[in-house]
């Protein structure tokens, strides 16, 4: 097999195989900042406090739960997907976080999700949970991948978890077991399996979201606060979430372009 | 673009997103079923009410052809009117939102020529 990748880009994709993820440290963390930076500004605005400074965002956002309640989470988290979402510098920022990875893993002509998600889990919440799942079961292609922000650091409950590679496939051939049960009962399956993904602010998390995958209630004495967004490359196959109405391109290159609107001349009177 | 969803649901989620984007919702009104016609859609661009846009479904309801698409563009703009497609949460209003609309119709007239098993 012919394969011009360069050393960097093969180690990436060797450990995305093996782990189905990848933790990277941000390189730019200007915009990661203003990430953060959004997400704050809009929370205080829903809420109505005081603005805060950089230096008291991590304290504050990890100890929301002590201002917001759970039944205004989601209002509250409505509020600043809506405010985050309707800025394309913010879409922008993301990608550029992200850029180096998905060019290795991904390519360099992508699409990437119109929206932006923003996962709030407070202490103890059980209203806010993703049972375990793989996103293609629910639509998604396999071409996708997820990009995953934390905006505090995530550990123990406060995370995700993954299931890995190895462990998937051996439930794969065998998953004709679960016809009939439920969720859990696959969680309990697979709960002994699974890895709980580790991760600071300042570092991006890029998983393959074909992998079953979740969270539990957070049962640290702190809220997560992370945001996750899918990206794809333009012209792989699309699953039900379809270009226009869930991603959209952002990098589409010359040579494309041109193809793209190319004609053969008509010889036809 | 071959999608096909049933009228009353096209409806619904057109009267939602008038609601959301606070826009005034006056008057429903469906195409011809004949292949390429476009009659009813130039009937209400044309028209000189105080209606002041258009709601679409999906922007993939637009002419396929290429010219025709960038002449209700035109068409749309010289009357200072706007035109929203619901499923995409997208508005055109200026010559950049045709360029951005135009990109995301140029993907998907390809996407049948690409790689799609999985």
């Amino acid at each position: 097999m012919t394969s011009y990748l360069d050393k960097k880009d093969i180690h990436l994709s060797k450990n995305f195989f093996k782990k189905g993820y990848f933790i990277q440290k941000v390189s730019d963390l200007k915009s990661l900042k203003t990430l953060r930076k959004a997400v704050v500004n809009s929370l205080c605005e829903t809420i109505k406090v005081k603005m805060k400074k950089e230096k008291d965002f991590d304290r504050f956002l990890n100890d929301i739960h002590n201002t917001i309640k759970i039944k205004n989470l989601n209002n509250t988290r409505l509020n600043i997907l809506n405010s985050i979402n309707s800025s394309s510098e913010f879409h922008q920022k993301y990608f550029e976080v992200a850029k180096n990875l998905l060019f290795s893993l991904v390519g360099n002509e992508l699409a990437m999700q119109t929206r932006v998600n923003l996962s709030i889990q407070l202490p103890g919440d059980a209203s806010s949970l993703l049972p375990v799942h793989s996103d293609i079961w629910s639509g998604d292609s396999p071409f996708e991948v997820v990009v995953w922000i934390p905006l505090v650091n995530c550990y123990s409950t406060k995370t995700m978890y993954i299931l890995k590679p190895e462990n998937y496939k051996k439930i794969h051939s065998k998953f004709k077991k679960y016809a009939g049960k439920n969720s859990s009962d696959f969680y309990k399956n697979i709960k002994k399996n699974v890895e709980w993904i580790n991760i600071k602010f300042g570092e991006i998390l890029i998983f393959n979201q074909s992998l079953p995958h979740g969270n539990i209630v957070n049962s640290e004495k702190e809220t997560r606060w992370s945001l996750n967004c899918r990206f794809k490359s333009l012209y792989s196959p699309y699953g039900d979430k379809k270009i226009g109405e869930f991603f959209k391109p952002i990098t589409i290159r010359a040579a494309s372009r041109i193809g793209m609107n190319y004609s053969l001349p008509n010889l036809k009177k | 673009m071959g999608e096909r969803v049933p009228q009353h649901i096209q409806n619904q989620i057109i009267r939602k997103f008038c609601e959301t984007n606070r826009l005034e919702y006056s008057l429903s009104a469906s195409e011809y079923a004949m292949k390429n016609s476009y009659l009813m859609l130039e009937e209400i661009i044309n028209e000189k009410s105080s209606m002041n846009g258009i709601v679409f479904y999906s922007l993939f309801q637009l002419p396929e052809n290429k010219i025709y698409r960038n002449n209700i563009y035109k068409n749309i703009i010289k009357r200072k009117k706007k035109i929203f497609f619901s499923v995409e949460n997208f508005k055109l209003s200026s010559k950049n939102d045709i360029l951005e609309l135009e990109e995301i119709w140029d993907v998907k007239s390809v996407l049948p020529s690409c790689y799609k098993g999985y």
